[in-house]
């Protein structure tokens, strides 16, 4: 068929149309709905599961915060300094976190190859594509965490019995305290498109020179806090240590003030501070847009130019590593390993994500041995040994969440290959359990040994940590590779953007679940024995916790397992 | 002119991709950019589209310099890159009106323009469904409809005939040259000689980031003394085993 072509005029000097940022909103939403859409035809069950386990979950967190506040209010004068201090904390923390996790999402979002190489070569003006794809950057950054900020209003709210004004002003303050650090995230990225070193190895000096400045800085400040013995002074010299949380010009500090007063029955008061948060958030998401916008095309244009350089052969290296690590592996399954091993050295958006969770291990390490004193208090001990439980659990579930859950989205793209090879498809979520396992459990076995170096805990009590802390790397290393493989993400390349998905939250509430009663079980039986003043297990109790926390984790290993093997044999590609 | 280039040059750390190319396309033609493997031709063809900024050189499409005047520039221009990008959730109808709202259709002409084009590369039997499941010929098709909906003055197309059929490359081959005919441009590479061979007013040969042949299929005959097919002058041209020499581009 010959096309009519012919009577059409050409006109090179038409006007360039502007799209409308409008048109791009729409058509982020008309994917949203046509996601959900899909979901509610084709997979209502697994819709359904979704939505009762997010409850559960919910329900979960909300009975623990609210029996931990209740817990506090006991202590009338310590709940006056704990709460507010709380908000401060939980506010600044997410700063970081938001700051840093928008930076990654933005980063693959404007400087990826598919979408923004789309959009660029439109009339659509930079701008609009930045305030786009910052928008969405920032809800998948923000949503997991918004998420689980609603069950801690609920039970502040229900605790502290606070009038309707509350509700309103957590809510507004949560989300008009979001694009604060969403905007340091977006000008972040930039920086690092435009200015970050593209060869690899001298990024990942700088990254580490970064993180060692930061251990040394902390090393020094903690230093001095625990260098005095336990006793009143250590907790007044805690609370100075944390008192730079309550800066004035922190934004963090804005919002819980606002919280603050608003609980205080203040709500006029409050709405000054919300006001400072939200125009400050417009003013810093305004100009980081433009800022961005204005320097996106090379930025663009200089992430899509990687140097092209011969990699010299560093194989011969890593193939040892994986051959020595992985020894108890059939050779297959250590073959599909190095594989995955080489791509992860070779991105530097995720070892350098690895460095930042190692360097906080590390830093954990550091204060850990100046943390031992003479004599140390049975109490003292058992409080330790729970934290650090804590503590280490809660760093695995972060790095299970964000790094072992895309595992299996991401090989799942290549199953045409994978499916080929003589190797089940079980052992291909057997090899990556094992990866997972070797890697967390080699990370956490060495900290949990130090940390029961630091408080002279007797053999008895050591060997059941690690045996609690190799069941939670189990337990938290199968829910990862089994939620990866039940709930995954096919169409997504950026292992970022798989684990901030539905289905990675989902992984990350059921993880910070299995490690909350974990937690509460191992803090239970360090209870049992501080009340006891001996570190043996004499309480039916504490046996029995134990059980439960064994039998949990093992339990969450051998289903999620299971789960995940089954589905995956049974999906289509 | 449609497309010009003045002694434009890309480099990737050490690499010279792009080493100072010029070359001229004009209104009407179809111009096959041909060259082997990491020749720079994407390179090239980024650069005209705005998507790389090039190191020295400019480069103007439509009398509007990119450097400059960038969304002029684009907005007479369509893409359609090596490995179509199209969003999973949409089906190729929902992009469509998407791609076709941002070059300001609307109403009746757009609904017309997509059915015509989703007839000319028989999308119409997908047209509703998400794009997540189509093969990497269905995603070609519905990207090189879209490109074409705001029917621009010049088209750049990157590989345009992988994964198609030989009823729908047939059909694209007939689109490009009557796309030409009407006073348009296609700028199109390709490692599909014949494709070139058969559509191509002028052929260039790019080659270590150097335009080394660029000018009809008999001044190329010409220049390499032979009255072969393009396929014999190609590889004469792109010897890997001689050192590249720097030929003077044929720029009509």
């Amino acid at each position: 068929m010959r096309p009519r072509l012919s009577d059409m005029s050409v006109d090179t000097t038409k006007s360039a149309a502007v799209p409308s940022v409008g048109l791009l909103l729409r058509l982020k939403l008309r994917l949203l709905r046509n996601r959900l859409r899909q979901l509610v035809d084709q997979s209502p069950l697994q819709l359904l599961l979704i939505i009762v386990f997010v409850a559960t979950i919910w329900g979960g967190l909300y009975f623990i915060f609210d029996h931990l506040l209740v817990y506090i209010r006991r202590f009338e004068e310590e709940a006056i300094i704990a709460l507010p201090l709380i908000f401060h904390l939980f506010f600044f923390s997410m700063t970081i976190l938001l700051a840093f996790s928008t930076a990654i999402l933005i980063y693959g979002a404007l400087f990826g190859r598919d979408e923004p190489g789309f959009l660029l070569t439109t009339p659509n003006p930079p701008r609009n594509v930045v305030a786009v794809l910052f928008l969405e950057s920032l809800f998948f950054s923000s949503w997991s965490l918004v998420l689980l900020g609603l069950p801690l209003m609920a039970a502040i709210g229900q605790v502290q019995g606070l009038p309707w004004h509350f509700y309103v002003v957590f809510l507004v303050a949560f989300l008009g305290f979001v694009p604060i650090p969403g905007a340091i995230g977006l000008l972040t990225a930039l920086a690092v498109a435009l200015f970050l070193p593209r060869i690899a190895k001298r990024a990942a000096m700088y990254a580490l020179l970064v993180v060692i400045l930061g251990v040394i800085i902390w090393w020094g400040r903690l230093w001095n806090l625990f260098s005095e013995s336990v006793s009143k002074q250590l907790v007044d010299n805690l609370l100075s240590e944390l008192s730079y949380l309550k800066a004035a010009l922190l934004p963090s500090s804005w919002v819980a003030r606002a919280i603050e007063l608003s609980i205080a029955d203040r709500p006029m008061d409050a709405a000054f501070y919300l006001f400072v948060t939200v125009a400050t958030a417009a003013f810093l998401s305004w100009w980081g847009h433009i800022i961005v916008a204005a320097k996106l095309l090379p930025a663009f244009a200089r992430a899509q130019s990687a140097p092209h350089r011969p990699r010299r052969h560093t194989s011969g290296a890593t193939s040892l590593v994986t051959r020595i690590a992985f020894f108890y592996l059939p050779r297959r399954m250590r073959f599909l390993i190095l594989k995955d091993v080489r791509n992860f050295l070779r991105d530097p958006m995720q070892w350098s994500q690895l460095v930042i969770l190692f360097g906080l291990l590390s830093m954990y390490l550091v204060y850990l041995p100046r943390s031992r004193t003479e004599g140390f208090p049975t109490e003292w001990q058992a409080l330790i040994c729970f934290l650090n439980f804590g503590a280490i659990t809660l760093i695995l579930s972060t790095f299970t969440s964000r790094f072992v859950f895309p595992m299996m989205s991401l090989e799942g793209q290549q199953i045409w290959l994978v499916a080929l090879w003589p190797l089940g498809r079980s052992s291909v979520m057997w090899a990556k359990f094992c990866f997972a396992m070797t890697v967390t459990a080699g990370t956490a076995l060495p900290v949990t040994w130090l940390s029961i170096r630091a408080v002279e805990l007797p053999a008895g009590l050591a060997t059941l940590q690690i045996i609690c802390t190799l069941a939670a790397c189990a337990g938290l290393c199968a829910l990862a590779v089994g939620f990866g493989a039940v709930l995954p993400n096919y169409a997504e390349q950026s292992a970022g953007r798989i684990s901030s998905g539905l289905g990675g939250t989902v992984n990350l509430i059921a993880s910070v679940g299995l490690v909350a009663v974990s937690v509460a079980l191992f803090g239970w039986v360090c209870w049992e024995m501080a009340q006891a003043g001996r570190l043996t297990l004499t309480s039916v109790n504490s046996k029995w916790a134990l059980v439960a926390l064994m039998a949990l984790n093992l339990g969450s290993f051998a289903a999620s397992m299971w789960i995940g093997v089954r589905k995956f044999q049974r999906q289509e590609f | 002119m449609a497309i010009e280039l003045e002694a434009v040059t890309k480099c990737y750390g050490r690499l010279r991709a792009v080493d100072g190319i010029s070359l001229h396309v004009g209104c009407g033609e179809v111009f096959a950019f041909l060259g082997p493997n990491g020749a720079g031709k994407t390179t090239t063809i980024k650069m005209i589209t705005g998507l790389l900024t090039p190191d020295a050189g400019k480069i103007t499409v439509c009398g509007h310099p990119m450097a400059t005047e960038a969304q002029q520039a684009k907005s007479h221009l369509a893409y359609v890159p090596d490995q179509p990008f199209l969003y999973g959730k949409l089906t190729a109808r929902e992009f469509m009106v998407f791609v076709g709202q941002m070059y300001s259709l609307g109403g009746r002409t757009l609904e017309a323009r997509v059915n015509e084009y989703m007839e000319r590369l028989s999308i119409k039997s997908f047209a509703d469904q998400l794009a997540e499941s189509f093969s990497h010929g269905m995603k070609q098709r519905v990207v090189l409809a879209a490109a074409l909906l705001h029917e621009p003055e010049v088209l750049v197309v990157d590989e345009p005939m992988v994964g198609l059929d030989p009823r729908t490359a047939r059909s694209v081959k007939d689109l490009f040259r009557a796309w030409a005919d009407a006073g348009r441009t296609v700028f199109m590479s390709t490692h599909t000689l014949d494709v070139a061979e058969a559509i191509a007013d002028r052929i260039g040969i790019i080659n270590h980031g150097r335009i080394v042949a660029c000018g009809t299929l008999g001044e190329l005959k010409a220049k390499a003394r032979q009255e072969h097919r393009l396929e014999d002058i190609f590889l004469d041209l792109t010897n890997p085993q001689e050192p590249p020499e720097r030929h003077e581009a044929a720029v009509v």
